[in-house]
């Protein structure tokens, strides 16, 4: 409402800026004769001040006088043709007033009304960050606990809550830092130690490191019984093409894990897929999404889901291709799928976007080698 | 308050829609009514347009990233100061501040011309109006810097960390300035086509507003170089870029105009061709911003590339030049010519001036303008760089800078060469010692060396000559000596200052050239270093956190005579997480006029750094000979004689200042 209060004033102040001289009296004007003349004394009288000071010879002096001169008498000949008058406004003048009186208002709301979103408030970030934690989105919230962490950076509580959050946001760089922070400042913990490690195989695109792998196995150390740890750590079997330990250590969890447990479904998908790969197919294990969305949906479902998101990225890079974060993705996904050859296509399709010899193709190519993936070309 | 803004510009576009037509019509029409519409509307259009460029820079010192530019161009963690600079530190921003400077200027010409024929100033207004609706339309259109976005993101991608620097707040600014204020003499010009007659008092109007554009032109020219010379790591000055030429076409054309007009204004002569010259100058600064603006050309100015944007700005300097320029091939032949003059004089020494200027100008025109033309019709990629500048621009500039010092020494109408080379026996001398000292002592090797200072001393020393004969040193008492310099007219120092800055430039340029030495090593902590008689030793590289960014220090202590360190050097590389862009922080100390510069290179893996050193002799020079020659404009600008031509006011002040003048 105040906008269009404002909007209002500024188009009458603007109106008025056209209506008030049109409206006005003519005041009258010199000609410009007049300003001529006064040009012309002042050259004279610079001239005689140029001669005294020997800048310019007398004789040339006398002629440039001369010259000036000249101007004047010119000058006095056209200055009679007539000044500029108020004389009564002819018919296209008041065409052409009335024209620009309504052009203001009319141009100005008129486009404004086509580009414009005047329902918007301005949101500066402070405010943003300042009202009722109620009405905030996610985002808001982390950003309102970044600020805080920036100017408390040694509040561990804080990067302990904040760390998993990042983590379920996919964050996970920003999730390995947190973690870490927690760490130092908090102490260990199985839960911290586990969830890092999942913050750097997710960094990494779901591929257990050596790092994680180290990150897990600190936690087992304080608590043998974490199911995150023991699950990963099987998984980095797997991917490290040794399946039957992989099996064997799955199974073993599926013994320990207590009935409710939510990562017994995970397990068993875990085991379903190990299955499908043992019998041929090339070996990569299901990374972290894999994980969430199996333990909430029948097998059949969460293949359907997870080919519906990689085709939808696969669309969107399509249609924006320059967002290298985008390309990775995709190229992990599909190996996580198994479909080495789409992996392989997408990834000439990212590097043919950027230019061969780019540094987000080099980039590319250095990813993929990390998943076990070559460029054909 | 953001909508606000954008409110406020849509609103300064219909007002610039009114100042274009309506004032035209009342020229047209004689009707004063009309005409007076076109002061209070342009003077409106600026404070809206300003209020425009507050919210969006508020904006930006909000880090309100429902803004898109904002969120493209900013992030919640910079330094204020680069919130801020970060609103023309982008395609969007800048192009506000472009119109935001045109619509400034054209407010002056309303504030400040009462005393110009109504007729002259209200096709002035126009034409300015015309150009600033051009550019409404196009910001509005194509670059909209108000687009909004719905849910706001919570974080921005952080500016271009090459941009998060000072020379940003100054650089863009001044350049445009300069730019932009070329549009009035363009305005001027155009102006007294449609009129058909060139008022006395054009001259008078025109040469001040070319002082100011080329006094920020120039600063913008030195900043950039500068700029570019710290930020970007090469320890370079002038890359004859094609965006660096793109400034310094304008520059000049610009500074060919600044001479013709003072013909013009003194003697009534050169119109038709200051005319045709001020409207090339601004044709070149809206190549410039064509060729900066469009993506035609690729390099840290291009914020974004846009082909739209290409052709709409193509479009407008199609219309513009194209328009002006066959507006004056069917009105040049009505207006009349002015004053004569015998070849050797300083209307004469001011055109040749001009022909040597505009022909360096249509070199490097050619030259950045070649290789597109190749690259369209061919596909071919050239790039034309130093070594044609070198050839073609060098040699152009050789003669035009050793004839500097004999024109302000020439007398009006009818000169005496012999007389003036008589005075400038001493300056003479000077310089063929430097050249001496410089050939024997210094550096035998080199004729450009030795030619070089020699030149740069005669310039310098026939500018201080200049001075010194017009206060009649030698030939009158001390006392009348001081008396008479005191009273000479501001523009005599202006003339002198600004040859003087050219001088200092150039020697600069020829030192740092000439005498500068360089060294690439790999080097350990503690390892000491020699270049040019000063030793520096590596201290060792640190690790800092900005607020934005994080860094690895190196750090150099300089070692004095005496074995203990007298200063520090560091410099840095510099990590921007958001954009994952790495820069370079050179180190620079200065020492007298001349510089120590170090680059941080890559560090390997057995500790050692790779470091390039420079030692710059006399290189500050380049760039405080460019702020001496905006003192020279500033100077310039001041004389009383800029300041007459209103038919009541002017008696009452010449009859003040004559006193002073006389000896």
């Amino acid at each position: 409402m105040l906008f269009w209060v404002i909007a209002a004033i500024l188009t009458l102040g603007a109106s008025l800026a056209v209506l008030l001289p049109l409206a006005g009296g003519a005041k009258g004007a010199s000609s410009s004769g007049e300003h001529d003349l006064e040009v012309y004394r002042d050259q004279l009288s610079e001239l005689d001040r140029d001669a005294a000071r020997g800048l310019i010879q007398p004789a040339e002096a006398a002629e440039a006088r001369a010259e000036i001169a000249r101007r004047i008498l010119r000058l006095d000949n056209a200055d009679t043709a007539g000044k500029a008058s108020a004389r009564p406004a002819s018919v296209t003048a008041r065409l052409v007033a009335t024209v620009a009186v309504l052009a203001v208002p009319l141009v100005s709301w008129g486009v404004y009304s086509r580009i414009g979103s005047p329902d918007l408030p301005a949101q500066p970030l402070s405010e943003r960050l300042a009202k009722n934690p109620a009405d905030s989105s996610v985002d808001e919230l982390v950003a309102r606990a970044e600020a805080h962490l920036a100017a408390n950076p040694s509040d561990g509580r804080g990067w302990d809550v904040l760390a998993p959050v990042y983590l379920r946001m996919q964050r996970f760089s920003d999730a390995v830092t947190a973690y870490r922070n927690a760490i130092r400042l908090d102490g260990d913990s199985a839960v911290r130690q586990a969830g890092l490690g999942e913050a750097i195989a997710g960094a990494a695109g779901g591929i257990v490191s050596a790092d994680a792998q180290d990150a897990f196995e600190a936690a087992l150390k304080l608590d043998p019984a974490n199911a995150k740890a023991s699950f990963y750590l099987a998984m980095a079997l797997a991917q490290e093409g040794r399946n039957k330990d992989a099996v064997t250590a799955w199974q073993a969890m599926l013994g320990t894990l207590p009935p409710d447990s939510p990562w017994r479904g995970a397990v068993e998908q875990a085991l379903a897929k190990s299955g499908e790969v043992a019998s041929g197919a090339p070996a990569k294990g299901p990374d972290a999404a894999d994980v969430d969305a199996a333990s909430s949906l029948s097998p059949q479902d969460r293949e359907a889901m997870i080919n519906t998101m990689v085709a939808g990225l696969d669309e969107k890079l399509r249609q924006n291709p320059r967002d290298p974060e985008g390309w990775m993705r995709l190229v992990r996904s599909y190996v996580v799928l198994g479909k080495a050859d789409q992996a392989r296509e997408a990834l000439g399709r990212a590097i043919a976007v950027f230019g061969a010899g780019s540094d987000e193709a080099k980039k590319f190519t250095a990813f993929a080698a990390s998943l076990g993936l070559t460029a054909t070309e | 308050m953001v909508e606000t803004g954008h409110f406020a510009l849509v609103l300064a576009f219909a007002l610039s829609l009114v100042q274009t037509i309506v004032p035209l019509f009342g020229a047209r029409l004689n009707n004063q009514r009309l005409m007076a519409v076109g002061g209070p509307v342009t003077i409106t259009g600026f404070a809206l347009t300003a209020l425009s460029f507050v919210a969006l820079a508020s904006a930006y010192a909000n880090s309100d990233f429902s803004v898109a530019s904002v969120w493209e161009n900013s992030h919640s963690l910079q330094p204020m100061i680069y919130k801020i600079t970060g609103t023309w530190g982008n395609h969007e921003g800048s192009m506000l501040l472009w119109v935001l400077i045109l619509t400034f200027f054209g407010a002056l010409v309303a504030a400040f011309g009462s005393n110009l024929p109504a007729t002259l100033r209200a096709n002035v207004l126009a034409v300015q109006g015309a150009i600033g609706a051009a550019f409404f339309l196009f910001i509005l259109a194509t670059s909209n810097p108000f687009i909004r976005l719905n849910p706001a993101p919570i974080e921005g991608r952080d500016l271009n960390p090459v941009l998060q620097d000072l020379g940003l707040a100054i650089h863009p600014p001044l350049l445009y300035l300069g730019y932009v204020g070329f549009s009035i003499c363009f305005s001027f010009s155009v102006a007294a086509l449609i009129e058909g007659r060139i008022d006395a008092s054009w001259a008078r109007w025109v040469r001040p507003w070319t002082l100011v554009a080329w006094m920020f032109l120039t600063g913008g020219i030195a900043m950039g170089s500068y700029w570019a010379y710290y930020e970007l790591g090469w320890g370079g000055f002038w890359f004859w870029d094609p965006v660096e030429n793109a400034s310094f076409m304008p520059w000049l054309a610009g500074t060919a105009l600044l001479h013709s007009a003072i013909v013009m204004e003194k003697r009534s002569a050169l119109k038709i061709w200051t005319l045709l010259l001020a409207i090339l100058t601004f044709s070149l600064s809206l190549l410039g911003t064509f060729l900066v603006r469009s993506g035609v050309l690729t390099s840290v100015h291009a914020f974004a590339t846009d082909p739209t944007r290409g052709v709409f700005i193509l479009c407008i300097l199609t219309l513009f030049i194209g328009g002006s320029l066959a507006l004056f091939a069917m009105r040049a032949s009505r207006l009349t010519a002015g004053g004569l003059f015998h070849p050797i004089s300083r209307e004469g020494a001011l055109v040749l001036n001009n022909l040597f200027l505009t022909t360096a100008t249509a070199t490097v025109l050619v030259g950045t303008l070649y290789p597109l033309a190749l690259e369209a019709l061919t596909g071919d990629k050239i790039s034309v760089g130093a070594p044609f500048f070198d050839l073609t621009f060098g040699p152009l500039m050789l003669p035009l800078l050793a004839l500097v010092p004999f024109g302000p020494l020439l007398a009006w109408k009818r000169g005496d060469v012999f007389a003036a080379s008589q005075r400038l026996m001493a300056a003479f001398a000077v310089a063929l010692a430097a050249m001496l000292v410089t050939g024997l002592f210094i550096d035998g090797a080199s004729v450009f060396a030795a030619l070089g200072i020699g030149l740069a001393v005669w310039l310098v020393v026939g500018a201080l000559t200049d001075l010194a004969v017009k206060s009649g040193v030698g030939s009158v008492a001390p006392a009348v000596m001081f008396r008479r310099f005191a009273g000479l007219p501001r523009s005599v120092f202006g003339t002198a200052l600004a040859h003087l800055g050219l001088g200092l430039t150039l020697l600069g340029i020829v030192a740092t050239l000439s005498f500068g030495t360089e060294k690439i090593l790999s080097m350990r902590a503690g390892e000491t270093v020699e270049l040019s008689g000063h030793t520096l030793r590596f201290v060792g590289l640190y690790p800092a956190q900005g607020p934005n960014y994080s860094e690895d220090r190196g750090r150099f202590e300089l070692i004095g005579v005496s074995g203990s360190p007298v200063g520090e050097i560091s410099s840095a590389k510099r990590f921007y997480p958001v954009r994952q862009t790495t820069t370079t922080e050179s180190g620079i100390k200065t020492l007298g006029l001349s510089q120590l510069y170090i680059s941080l290179g890559d560090e390997a893996k057995d500790g050692s750094v790779v470091v390039r050193l420079w030692w710059k002799p006399l290189v500050t020079l380049i760039w405080g000979g460019g702020l001496v020659m905006m003192a020279g404009a500033a100077m310039s600008l001041m004389d009383r004689r800029l300041r007459v031509g209103a038919p009541s006011r002017r008696r009452k002040q010449a009859s003040a200042a004559a006193p002073a003048v006389l000896p």
